[in-house]
């Protein structure tokens, strides 16, 4: 046994390897005497032990506690001991082994974890972690069971679970069964179905994300076949809007945007893409090809134009063109993004560690990152907006294809003009000159017909393309995630603790990355995906970590449901409208969002889903709600980005003096997703209702509740405008003001006031129209119109009123 | 009349607010609704609740100005000799190897200062004669001279020096002090941002950007005139009093509503509308300068209603009087590069002209009237510039990111310190050689926070403001 070196010398690493064997057989005798008390006293508490699992009980444990000296990071890794891989733990070369199987007694990790020595003891003091007494029973439990180690749950198989049979007359069907066998464990009762009016506004605004018409709910009501519920859920899937709806959320992780990024931040066009995805979701395409044709459409066989198109997903990435720039270390940026960017939307995994380290929790090493690295590392652009595609229309085509034979056929001629013209092939000079008037008619046609050819090009709308390079670019391991240290070489590959790539290219390309992605049997794609789903639609993921499925992320609530909906998603064709349907259907999803005491104390976070969550809208939404609750919002779908009113000043703060042209007619009312994003000055009405600022994938948006989103909602000009335009057609209905109201109450929140509300508003009303009577500047102003009645401005007052209501702008 | 003022609080009590959130935390029990109610208004920081401030706080807020472009220490700060004795050489060729600039190309000479430098003060600081306000506070400041950080264009150097990384998408040091400490104002945004210059700061929003903490805490910017914040005027036609039936008449069916579903969250807009009203006023009676006195407005040499450094330097004291957790000033252009627009003769002492008197006066004025102590004010950019020159008709100097010069004042910083030494030519820190890290480990520090424990678990990863660095600079700390 080595000395024990005092404290006071020698590197902290040094010493520690040396304390590992020093602990005396005594010490350890009497921190077991201890330890077997505490066990004891639990026992006779009553509380006896289940069973253990790897997964819930013990990883945890040393993930969060041992393995950021112990874990898979080679460079950080103390005393040659890695607690993550069991072959490590038990192996006695060279030391003591940490674990011995079936006797805790005997391992050095217990010895060390009970260690009341400050310079024994582990987790060190100093490193803030500590064990708790729980954990630390927990952790003897486990050994004395021979510590059985066991695959992240992330990483193994989806297996398509039984569905729990339980007694009930809710579940409408599986999702409930799974559900509600945990309500029925914890003695909770979910909450009942919300009513009729409530469920239509849920489904409107998480289906299409718009206000739905008084008259389609009504149709709705009215509706009494015994799958109403169902045949409105395939006519909102079957809406254009629902590719809105549903692209935004994946736009939000393309991290997609309309200019560079950056201090220049000039504006791209690359919009095309948008409308791609847009399409796409629309016409359900199965998620496995729109994996595929996003991450390598170009690689494909014969691309067509749209799959070319569609690779703008990694076009996305900021370009820096800032004066002096080095173009190779925000290539290396871009790609870099890349990298994490695929990492976190298909494996909701955090693989941007790996750039700089090897992962300190997941089995990442940073050579595995620079391998999937590698994929990415080919293609043509660099810090750069080309390579484009042209997208002309079939009618712009035929004018560009016709321009082009008559400026080849006049450069023909001119050329045949020129060698005609040579003194020794033309004698005769009244030749040569009619020769020359004519050759003077072409080159004037010539430059008309190149001006309007540069003309038509203009027009012509552009999109950013991923393309792979002529010359392979060198792949290889960058020290600390510095692209000027060279390591080790490395070829394109996928981490050894997933799957292997099975690949029909050599070297391995982007196409084989995309199509190993969506192999059926990979373990985090499709779960990870219906994760994102699910908390799109219930308001938390099951695995509330919706972007790290690794072992610090949370576990999930209902490990069965997520496979099931896996296993589904894939056997369904990978069909996210199919899926979304399963879900809006299951009882669970229906139930009411009322806040429930007992379920607040039993589940505070609401994980259980003994209740639907209830939430603020994404910030476009906040809009396209005002917009269509007022009859103002344009039906058009895709198109060049938009520029809606904006307060003026927001550019007094970029580097550019930024134009910003306010788009005239049905283009001021387009949907949110159409508005112009400039990333360093977003769009402030986006901006403060939680838009993401899509400099990098986001795969879940905050949601704030500020002063600042009060004083946009009440002041904005586009808000104005919708309740000028909503309170004009309540002033234009032919009935009374109670009547009136119960319209603007339907129009904006789907259900009629109570009376007390009715009272409040109403009484409101009055006051104001009141005041207005004797105020025709202000009622001028207010109506934006010389000759508005008092009676005319104040329903704008009472619009203005309805579309600031927390009600209206959340989700129930 | 009497209903009304129960529902508008008047400019409340601090500890209703904190009481206020406190019991909706009790009622929904802690945790629900996560970042929702973590928004509750940045006015109670979401990390109080985790033992934010780690110690006791020396300081309560923070001032930078920032002189966008990257000011010449060379020619300002730091008097070098030898830089004017060698001047037209090619530096030493040990020194370029390895070395990455943005426009040099390696067959630039070394060039010597033209201003005139004198030391002032007991600590014998040098100052150029273009900075004549500067003497007053020489013996106020810590002046740091061997500054370095990590990236060279402007961009990504003004992200790194507000959030740590270079790459946009971080907390701002600003979002994170709201995030760790909330504000104390009750009816201003937390973390406020002016500019003034003849452009806005390269790297736009991404600056004051809360990055992945909830927006509450994201700078908010504020334009010049009686309108600084968006939409923050009623529309034509809606007075004071119609706006508060208005605020009123949304609350009471706010509760209406809040009776049927019982959510908090409900509570947290009603607050939030009731803020927003009273910032209505808060905000255009902070812009409206005409209260100062005669002699306070000379002193800085602001004039009411004319955009300038000098009137954002007095409304970032009349911001932090009002308890406003952090003020950042842009002032634009230091990025002398020398050429017809930007260049060391003409375009330096202009600028200064703009800076010198409003920074002086801003650290006397606070000092004045007892809030140095508690204020710390920072001046600097993002990077300092070579001593090799780029010498065209008229000449300047490329970016420099190995030693440069910032200087720091009040909330607990020492006083009349030089720290940091670089060799004669100033190309490195020779001595107490810091990074941008260390420097905002400090200021955390000043603020009570221990910046290794401010974190946000963003992708799976804990982030901080200081990334992997900083370590804090005892030695100028008081």
């Amino acid at each position: 046994m080595t000395t024990p070196v005092p404290p006071t010398t020698g590197t902290r690493l040094r010493r520690r390897s040396s304390r590992l064997f020093a602990l005396a057989t005594w010490d350890r005798y009497c921190i077991w005497a201890v330890l077997m008390a505490a066990q004891l006293v639990g026992l006779a508490s009553g509380n006896p032990p289940t069973a253990l699992d790897f997964a819930r009980d013990i990883r945890p444990i040393l993930s969060d506690k041992c393995f950021r000296c112990h874990g898979p990071d080679e460079a950080s890794r103390e005393a040659d001991l890695r607690l993550d891989d069991r072959e490590s733990a038990l192996s006695n070369e060279g030391r003591e082994p940490a674990i011995v199987p079936g006797q805790p007694e005997a391992s050095l990790l217990m010895a060390r974890v009970t260690s009341s020595d400050p310079d024994e003891r582990m987790p060190p003091p100093d490193s803030g972690l500590t064990l708790s007494p729980e954990e630390v029973a927990r952790l003897e439990r486990w050994i004395a069971a021979g510590a059985p180690y066991e695959k992240h749950w992330a990483f193994r198989p989806i297996r398509r679970p039984e569905v729990p049979v339980v007694r009930s007359s809710w579940a409408r069907n599986p999702v409930d069964r799974f559900i509600e066998a945990r309500l029925q464990a914890v003695g909770l009762e979910a909450s009942p179905p919300a009513p009729r009016r409530v469920l239509a506004r849920r489904l409107w605004l998480d289906l299409l994300g718009v206000a739905p018409r008084p008259d389609e709910i009504e149709a709705f009501l009215a509706d009494r076949h015994p799958d109403a519920y169902e045949r409105l859920v395939d006519r909102l899937l079957a809406s254009p809007y629902f590719g809105e709806r549903w692209g935004r959320h994946w736009l939000d992780q393309a991290r997609y945007a309309d200019t560079n990024g950056y201090t220049v931040d000039s504006p791209r066009s690359i919009w095309p893409y948008r409308d791609w995805v847009i399409a796409a979701i629309n016409a359900d395409m199965p998620f496995d090809q729109f994996t595929v044709e996003q991450l390598a459409g170009d690689l494909l066989p014969h691309p067509t134009r749209d799959q070319l198109v569609a690779t703008g997903f990694h076009r996305n990435t900021l370009v820096n063109q800032e004066g002096g720039v080095d173009r190779e270390q925000f290539r290396v940026e871009s790609i870099v993004d890349r990298v994490n960017t695929t990492g976190a939307v298909w494996l909701g995994l955090t693989v941007g560690c790996g750039q700089c380290h090897s992962h300190k929790f997941d089995p990442l090493t940073q050579k595995e990152y620079y391998q999937l690295f590698a994929f990415f590392n080919h293609s043509e652009d660099a810090n750069s907006v080309a390579p484009t595609l042209a997208l002309p229309t079939p009618e712009q085509q035929r004018a560009l294809a016709e321009l082009d034979r008559r400026i080849a056929e006049a450069k023909k001629l001119l050329k045949s003009a020129t060698e005609a013209n040579k003194p020794e092939s033309s004698p005769g000079g009244e030749k040569s000159k009619s020769n020359s008037r004519d050759v003077e008619k072409v080159k004037t046609k010539l430059k008309e017909w190149e001006g309007e050819r540069k003309r038509l090009v203009a027009q012509i709308p552009t999109t950013m393309v991923m393309r792979e390079r002529g010359k392979r670019r060198e792949d290889f391991v960058m020290v600390r995630g510095d692209f000027l240290r060279r390591g080790e070489p490395v070829r394109p590959d996928v981490p050894s603790f997933l799957p292997p790539l099975e690949a029909q290219n050599e070297p391995p390309n982007r196409l084989d990355l995309a199509r190993w992605l969506v192999r059926p049997d990979h373990p985090l794609t499709a779960r990870v995906f219906v994760n994102r789903v699910w908390m799109h639609l219930m308001g938390a993921g099951l695995v509330e970590t919706e972007n790290d499925f690794g072992y610090q992320g949370s576990p999930p609530s209902h490990p069965e449901l997520l496979d099931y909906l896996a296993s589904e998603f894939i056997a369904r064709g990978w069909s996210l409208k199919q899926l979304t349907r399963l879900i809006v259907c299951s009882a669970t999803y229906r139930q009411s969002s009322v806040w429930r005491d007992d379920v607040a104390r039993v589940d505070p976070r609401n994980r259980l889903w003994a209740r639907q969550s209830r939430h603020r809208v994404e910030a476009e939404i906040v809009r396209d709600l005002a917009l269509s609750a007022s009859g103002l919002l344009s039906r058009q779908v895709g198109g060049p980005s938009v520029y809606p009113p904006q307060p003026k000043g927001v550019y007094a703060f970029t580097q550019r003096k930024a134009q910003w042209p306010t788009s005239q007619g049905e283009a001021r009312y387009r949907r949110g997703i159409y508005v112009f994003f400039m990333r360093s000055a977003p769009y402030p009405q986006l901006t403060t209702f939680d838009v993401p600022r899509m400099n990098a994938a986001c795969t879940r948006r905050t949601i704030s509740n500020t002063p600042l989103q009060a004083l946009t909602l009440s002041n904005n000009a586009v808000f104005l405008e919708a309740a000028r335009a909503l309170g004009s057609q309540l002033a234009a209905i032919d009935g009374t003001d109670a009547e009136r109201l119960e319209q603007a109450w339907l129009r904006c929140l789907g259900r009629s006031p109570t009376e007390r509300e009715q009272k409040i508003l109403l009484e409101y009303y009055r006051r104001q129209m009141e005041l207005l009577q004797t105020a025709p500047e202000e009622r001028a102003a207010i109506a934006e119109g010389k000759t508005a009645s008092a009676q005319q401005a104040a329903w704008i007052l009472v619009a203005r009123v309805l579309l600031n209501l927390d009600e209206f702008i959340t989700r129930e | 009349m009497a209903r009304r003022k129960r529902a508008i609080e008047s400019p409340a009590d601090p500890r209703k607010w904190v009481a206020n959130r406190r019991e909706v935390l009790r009622s929904a029990g802690v945790g629900i609704g996560g970042m929702a109610l973590a928004s509750l208004l940045a006015r109670d920081g979401w990390a109080r609740l985790a033992n934010v401030p780690h110690h006791r706080p020396k300081a309560k807020s923070v001032i930078f100005l920032f002189m966008a472009g990257g000011p010449s220490q060379l020619d300002l700060f730091e008097d070098k000799p030898a830089l004017r004795k060698h001047h037209g050489q090619l530096p030493p060729r040990s020194y370029l190897d390895g070395k990455r600039f943005a426009f040099l190309k390696g067959t630039e000479t070394l060039l010597g200062s033209a201003q005139k430098f004198r030391r002032y003060g007991e600590c014998g600081q040098s100052l150029c004669h273009l900075l004549p306000h500067h003497r007053k506070i020489v013996d106020e400041v810590t002046w740091l001279h061997a500054m370095k950080t990590d990236v060279f264009n402007h961009g990504p150097a003004k992200i790194f020096v507000n959030t740590g990384s270079a790459q946009p998408g971080r907390p701002s040091m600003g979002a994170w002090l709201t995030y760790g400490l909330g504000s104390e104002a009750d009816d201003l945004p937390g973390f406020v941002v002016l500019q003034s210059g003849p452009r806005g700061p390269r790297g736009g929003s991404a600056l004051w950007s809360s990055g992945f903490l909830p927006t509450t805490y994201q700078g908010v910017p504020f334009r010049y005139g009686p309108e600084p914040i968006l939409d923050l005027k009623s529309p034509p036609g809606i007075d004071r009093q119609r706006q508060r039936d208005f605020v009123e008449t949304v609350g009471a069916l706010n509760r209406e509503h809040l009776a049927v579903v019982k959510d908090p969250e409900i509570r947290t807009r009603i607050a939030a509308y009731e803020m927003a009203f009273r910032m209505q006023r808060s905000a255009p009676e902070l812009m409206d300068l005409s209260g100062e006195t005669q002699e306070t407005l000379r002193l800085y040499g602001a004039t009411p209603g004319k955009p300038s450094f000098a009137n954002n330097c007095l409304l970032a004291r009349r911001l932090v009087e009002r308890g406003v957790r952090f003020v950042q000033i842009y002032h634009t252009n230091w990025d002398h590069h020398g050429g017809p627009t930007e260049n060391l003769e003409k375009h330096l002492p202009a600028i200064c002209r703009e800076v010198d008197q409003p920074s002086a006066a801003l650290v006397m004025d606070l000092k004045r009237r007892g809030l140095l102590d508690e204020t710390i004010v920072i001046w600097g950019g993002e990077f300092g510039r070579t001593p090799m020159g780029e010498v065209r008709k008229t000449t300047g100097r490329d970016h420099h990111i190995d030693a440069y010069s910032m200087w720091v004042a009040g909330g607990g910083f020492r006083r009349g310190v030089i720290h940091g030494r670089t060799d004669e030519l100033g190309l490195a820190g020779v001595e107490d050689a810091k990074h941008v890290h260390d420097l905002q480990a400090t200021i955390l520090h000043l603020m009570g926070i221990d910046h290794r424990r401010l974190t946000f678990r963003f992708q799976g990863r804990d982030y901080r403001l200081t990334d992997i660095g900083g370590e804090v600079i005892e030695e100028i700390v008081a």
